[in-house]
């Protein structure tokens, strides 16, 4: 058979979902011998497409990969070679190799970019030029860092005076070139000011709604929303817009009672920022929020996972949770995937789940993408195309998964499964990522068009991954 | 040389004079000899009348056999005789006796080869015809036998026997007593007759004689001279004296030929003629017989065949079992025979090739036990049936068959094909129990020295320990960050810590040597957390002080309250220590109840103060137990009612606080308990014990343990359920393993709950013997936070 092997020829229909790379020849129906590779089948679809420059491109069968030849795929999945191929070709993610890395004093916790294609920077209405891409960092020694991608510091926010308590941050996000929003474990919500030219931070406003620490925030800057998710089960939408803002809760303010007063006397405050409370709390979890975020077309309607195992569908004016959608584990991050109507949300079990959140779903979990060895605490989704999203995990890596590359099976009630296409391993580490991902645990994860994929970790580090020839 | 003793026999018997019986023996033998010459007759007469007379010639022909042993000679002089002839031979021979006693007599003295002897029996017999009388007289001897006592001889003339040939004369004297001498006896002139040649000497004598070839000791008549044969002459006069053809390679009984049943033989019949028509017809003469045959059963003449009867059957007794036995009607037991499927083809045979096994299979076959063969044969060819042996378990079978019989019941026989993995009672997969832990999720490194005790704050996001460093430490549960510490003593080690199991506020308690601290970590707090947990610690110290001014009796006492409720140290009340009861002697463990109001803290060398419940709102420390049985080891609360656990080491006493009163003594049948956690429902008890065993009570079922789980190769340092809904527990051990299980409560007491095994959770170093010293669960999530000796806190998800 092996001898044959080199004669075996099967048709092959190509297709792409990319409308900028359709072939124009007619037919698309080829016959090809089984031998070829990814790599020979990506130089044909690049000599069919006749361009001046060649595009690697990923080969697509059956939505599985193709890693090996033609014909050890065909044997590997039981398929007949005399049935015609539905061949998808798309480009190449190309691996994203690792840059740089921004040393941080300690643990960092969550980065967040801003550049031209960023939420913010679009928000931001085009001031944001193209090579001044600011990367926002928080760490858990309380303080927010901006820095360019050249990986200077170009500023650091004061250690916030809370009284003497935790100051760790946990979540900073941008809300626009000059303003991004920052909170952890001492309660707060604080809305900076970052003064590129001078490059300063100023605290411009402090949020208190919450007892207990805040785990995730998200930001809509043309409505100057922002939603808060904490540990202590409730979510509170704030507006970066101090005046909107109610009045601070009196008993959640550092110098509410006589011992926290008194140390807040002790530590000098040098000037007082004003204090805010909610606009709203929405409250229906059980357990610890980890992760909120906007409906991405509808600044009204929010997500939220908590650790009890739900996921909440809340809308502001009514102000009362619309949708739960309860799964198998505890639910530490959230991301939209704006194209196929999903939320992808990583859970403490390992691995990622894909969600329909519309009502009319009626599955749960539409697809279940595994291959982490540790909680998931942070997803984002790939800017240049629809289909990939980047995870990032305490087991020490960051992987990047394409949402076509899924087989169906697997357990009842998780739908398609998936695997990842690339693991992103912190640097300076090789080899198989540890379960309880010691020193390397990443917190926070972001992928920006500009940038690439930034990560932050408990190694102190933000670390910047990127295609380098895209 | 036996020649006397006979001739004496032979007098003796024909000496007496012929008396009415012997005549009739006589006549028997007379008649014999007539019927037989007349037989002869017969058969020489016609050959027809023969076989006409058969049933008549009955006797004839039984007689014509004895005719065959008796002498030719006299056959041949008697064969003129009429039978009248002989009859009165007969009628002659009665009185006369002599002419037939002579044959006889000469016959005798033929066989012998003394001639003297005959002349002396015709004198005796000669004596006897003259007197006809009998010489002898008889007696009855002494024995009561008959003795003939013979008559004196008469010496007359007659009796002269001097003409008579040389005798031996030794009269009335057995030979045998000549044995020793050369000579036998004596003449009549007195002269030894010697004996004669015989044996070894006779066979020498002859030996030495030189035979000529061929000579007969006969003399040729014609020449005179010794005839001499050839050996021609000598085989023809053998063949001749034997009733033998002459004639060289004369086959008498050649093979026969059926020459005219044939096809072969006969090419041609001999006659074309047709059958004769007298074949075809009854033959008259087999009618006549037939009838002869029929006429003389008619009459009585020939009795039809009679079975012999058997008697031996009448004499053998034998017991009919089954003579009794009445047809019975197919019970339930009554097992029918299974129906045997018809033969297939490779029962043939002579089977088509596709029937016949090929050498792999016969050799599989051949290597099966025969309680697994599928086919108790193995299918094979023969050309033809003659070519079939014999079947050779034919005497097997037959035997097995009577065992069968006479041994077994006829049963249904159910192969016994059981997995001995289903033998084991049904136990769920772990598959289908999950979740629960199966790994480590994060390592929290930082403590210096064995971690000694954690425990989870009740909303599941941080994690407390404490150790042998005398920090006690609060980390965060995901991350592992650690996010607070104080450092309570700088000698002792922290032996326990435990939250105050309310949500609302925010309250740790860890023990420290003799000092139990009450913390409120603020730094993590909100400022109205902070403060409702300092609202809860701070109203005791009104209570204690009022109660301090208004009964100050007991302090007045010799004795010192058992727990002394303080402030610490400023530096520690600057972290969040905000109260340290000191009690009498080093506390190991510390328990909640799970209101918050109280807690109990148990220190073994305490003796009578080593179980000790505290109260917060109160600031009160009370020893509920005056004298306690045993080293306390750990106590708990019960989780819904006003019941109080203490484990001793061999013992766990429940009692009931508003009673005051022991409620149970629960008997794990451990040598040393190490700690013990009361299920979430109340009812199931989980004790660890130093002895490697894990034990489940049910405190409904019994006071001994309803599971014992030994699966630890080192002691268990710590138990605990999960109090957060799902049914699973972990124990801790020096081994440096976690164990997981599932234990199901069930509501009813109809069903026990159900133990299974689940994860080894492996990880923790065992460090100076000592492996994972605390474990806690998640208030919600299935996971659970170790510590361990190694000095790390692992989080398992």
């Amino acid at each position: 058979m092996d001898s044959t092997a080199a004669e075996t020829k099967v048709q092959i229909r190509l297709s792409t979902r990319d409308p900028g790379l359709q072939i124009a020849e007619e037919p698309t129906v080829l016959l090809v011998q089984t031998s070829l590779s990814r790599h020979q089948l990506s130089t044909l679809v690049n000599d069919l497409l006749h361009r001046e420059t060649r595009i690697p491109f990923d080969i697509l069968i059956n939505g599985q990969f193709l890693r090996t030849s033609i014909e050890e795929f065909l044997t590997k999945n039981g398929i007949n070679a005399e049935t015609t191929l539905d061949v998808e070709y798309t480009r190449a993610l190309v691996p994203p190799l690792n840059v740089t890395s921004f040393e941080h004093d300690d643990w960092v916790s969550a980065v967040d970019v801003l550049s031209q294609s960023s939420p913010a920077g679009r928000w931001s209405g085009g001031n944001v030029q193209g090579g001044q891409e600011r990367i926002l960092s928080a760490s858990y020694d309380g303080l927010v860092r901006v820095w360019n991608t050249s990986g200077d510091v170009l500023a650091t926010s004061e250690a916030p005076n809370n009284g003497g308590r935790i100051t760790s941050l946990k979540t900073a996000k941008w809300i626009s070139d000059k303003k991004f929003v920052a909170a952890g474990l001492d309660n707060t919500v604080r809305v900076y000011k970052y003064d590129d030219d001078v490059r300063t931070i100023t605290t411009s406003l402090e949020l208190f709604n919450h007892r207990w620490a805040v785990e995730d925030v998200a930001v809509h800057a043309p409505s100057n929303r922002i939603l808060s998710a904490s540990s202590d089960s409730t979510i509170s939408l704030f507006s970066s817009n101090a005046k909107e803002n109610p009045a601070a809760p009196a008993n959640l303010l550092p110098n509410s009672t006589a011992a926290s007063n008194k140390r807040q006397k002790l530590s000098k405050p040098d000037r007082t920022v004003p204090a805010r409370g909610a606009l709203a709390t929405f409250t229906g979890h059980a357990a610890p929020v980890s992760s909120v975020i906007f409906k991405p077309d509808d600044a009204t309607v929010a997500y939220s996972a908590s650790h009890d195992h739900t996921l909440k569908t809340w809308d502001f004016p009514t102000q009362s949770c619309v949708d739960t959608r309860t799964t198998g584990h505890a639910l530490l991050s959230l991301c939209a995937i704006p194209s196929r109507n999903l939320l992808a949300t990583g859970t403490s079990a390992r691995h990622i789940t894909l969600v329909d959140p519309r009502v009319s779903a009626t599955q749960i979990s539409v697809m279940t993408l595994r291959g982490h060895k540790n909680g998931v605490v942070s997803l984002a989704t790939d800017p240049n195309s629809e289909y990939n999203i980047v995870s990032g995990s305490h087991d020490g890596t960051c992987q990047i998964w394409d949402l076509r590359n899924v087989t169906t099976g697997g357990q009842v009630g998780e739908g398609m499964t998936g695997e990842s296409v690339y693991t992103i391993n912190r640097q300076g580490v090789s080899g198989p990522a540890k379960s309880h991902g010691e020193g390397v645990k990443v917190f926070g994860v972001c992928w920006d068009k500009e940038v690439g994929i930034v990560s932050a970790g408990e190694d102190k580090k933000v670390q910047i991954n990127r295609a380098l020839d895209l | 040389m036996s020649v006397n003793p006979r001739k004496r026999k032979a007098v003796a018997k024909e000496a007496p004079p012929p008396p009415e019986s012997e005549s009739e023996n006589e006549l028997g033998d007379g008649l014999l000899e007539g019927i037989l010459s007349h037989s002869d007759d017969d058969s020489e007469g016609s050959e027809e009348e023969d076989e006409e007379d058969e049933e008549e010639g009955d006797d004839t022909d039984a007689s014509s056999i004895i005719e065959g042993l008796s002498d030719e000679d006299e056959d041949e002089d008697e064969d003129e005789h009429d039978e009248h002839d002989i009859r009165e031979q007969m009628r002659n021979l009665k009185t006369s006796d002599a002419p037939p006693k002579r044959k006889p007599g000469q016959q005798t003295h033929d066989m012998d080869l003394d001639a003297a002897d005959s002349s002396e029996l015709d004198a005796a017999d000669d004596g006897d015809d003259e007197h006809l009388k009998p010489n002898y007289t008889v007696h009855t001897d002494a024995n009561g036998n008959t003795r003939y006592m013979y008559q004196e001889i008469d010496p007359v003339y007659e009796s002269d026997d001097s003409d008579a040939e040389q005798t031996n004369t030794i009269g009335n004297i057995d030979l045998k007593y000549y044995d020793e001498y050369p000579h036998i006896g004596y003449d009549i002139n007195g002269k030894k007759i010697m004996r004669p040649a015989k044996g070894e000497a006779l066979d020498a004598l002859l030996d030495s004689i030189d035979i000529p070839k061929g000579w007969t000791g006969l003399t040729d008549p014609t020449t005179g001279k010794p005839l001499n044969l050839t050996e021609e002459e000598l085989s023809v006069l053998k063949k001749v004296t034997r009733n033998e053809v002459i004639e060289e390679g004369y086959d008498p009984y050649p093979d026969m030929i059926a020459y005219f049943s044939g096809v072969d033989q006969e090419i041609m019949p001999l006659s074309a003629a047709p059958e004769p028509k007298r074949r075809f017809i009854p033959s008259k003469h087999e009618a006549k017989r037939v009838m002869k045959i029929v006429k003389a059963i008619r009459e009585g003449r020939i009795a039809p065949y009679k079975p012999p009867e058997d008697d031996e059957e009448q004499d053998q007794f034998t017991f009919d079992v089954w003579a009794d036995e009445k047809p019975r009607d197919a019970n339930s037991m009554h097992i029918a025979a299974p129906k045997l499927p018809p033969p297939g083809y490779e029962a043939s045979y002579h089977p088509p090739p596709e029937y016949l096994p090929d050498q792999a299979e016969q050799d599989a076959w051949l290597e099966q036990d025969e309680e697994d063969r599928e086919r108790e044969f193995l299918p094979k060819n023969y050309e033809a049936l003659r070519k079939v042996p014999g079947y050779e378990t034919f005497v097997k079978e037959r035997f097995e068959r009577s065992l069968d019989l006479y041994l077994a019941p006829r049963v249904r026989r159910n192969r016994l094909n059981i997995d001995p993995e289903s033998l084991l009672p049904k136990l769920p997969d772990p598959e289908d129990l999950k979740p629960f832990p199966t790994t480590c999720a994060a390592i929290f490194r930082g403590q210096e020295g064995r971690v000694r005790s954690v425990s989870v704050d009740p909303l599941g996001i941080f994690v407390a320990s404490g150790g042998d460093d005398g920090y006690v430490r609060i980390w965060e549960i995901l991350t592992g960050r650690q996010v607070w510490n104080a450092r309570l003593s700088s000698e002792e080690a922290v032996d326990a810590v435990s939250w105050r199991p309310v949500k609302e506020a925010s309250i740790l308690a860890a023990a420290a040597g003799e000092h139990v601290y009450l913390i409120i970590p603020f730094a993590l707090l909100s400022p109205d957390v902070e403060q409702h947990s300092r609202d809860i610690l701070d109203a005791g110290w009104g209570y204690a002080s009022s109660k301090s001014q208004t009964t100050p009796a007991p302090e007045d006492a010799p004795k010192t309250p058992p727990g002394v409720w303080s402030r610490p140290e400023r530096k520690l009340e600057n972290k969040g220590v905000l109260i340290q009861i000191e009690v009498r002697s080093a506390i190991k463990t510390l328990s909640w109840h799970r209101r918050g109001d109280y807690f109990t803290t148990v220190s073994p060398r305490g003796q009578s103060s080593s179980v000790a419940i505290h109260t917060i709102s109160k600031h009160l420390t009370q020893l509920p137990f005056r004298r306690l049985k045993g080293i306390a080891q750990t106590a708990q609360f019960h989780p819904s009612k006003a019941i109080f656990f203490v484990a001793t080491r061999n013992t766990i006493r429940s009692y009931d606080l508003a009673k005051q009163e022991l409620v149970k003594i629960l008997q794990p049948g451990a040598k040393w308990i190490s700690s013990i956690d009361v299920h979430p429902g109340g009812d199931n008890l989980l004790v660890g014990t130093y002895d490697k065993r894990l034990l489940w009570h049910d405190l409904d079922l019994s006071t001994k343990p309803y599971k014992t789980l030994r699966f630890h190769s080192a002691a268990i340092r710590a138990v605990a359920y999960h109090k957060g809904g799902y049914p699973l527990f972990a124990d801790a051990s020096d081994d440096g393993s976690l164990q997981i299980f599932h234990g199901k409560v069930v509501g009813d007491l109809m069903e026990n709950a159900t133990i299974v095994p689940l994860k080894v959770l492996r990880g923790h170093k065992v460090k100076q013997r000592l492996g994972v010293m605390g474990v806690e669960w998640h208030p919600r999530e299935p996971w659970c936070v170790s510590a361990g000796a190694d000095g790390t806190v692992r989080l398992w998800n």
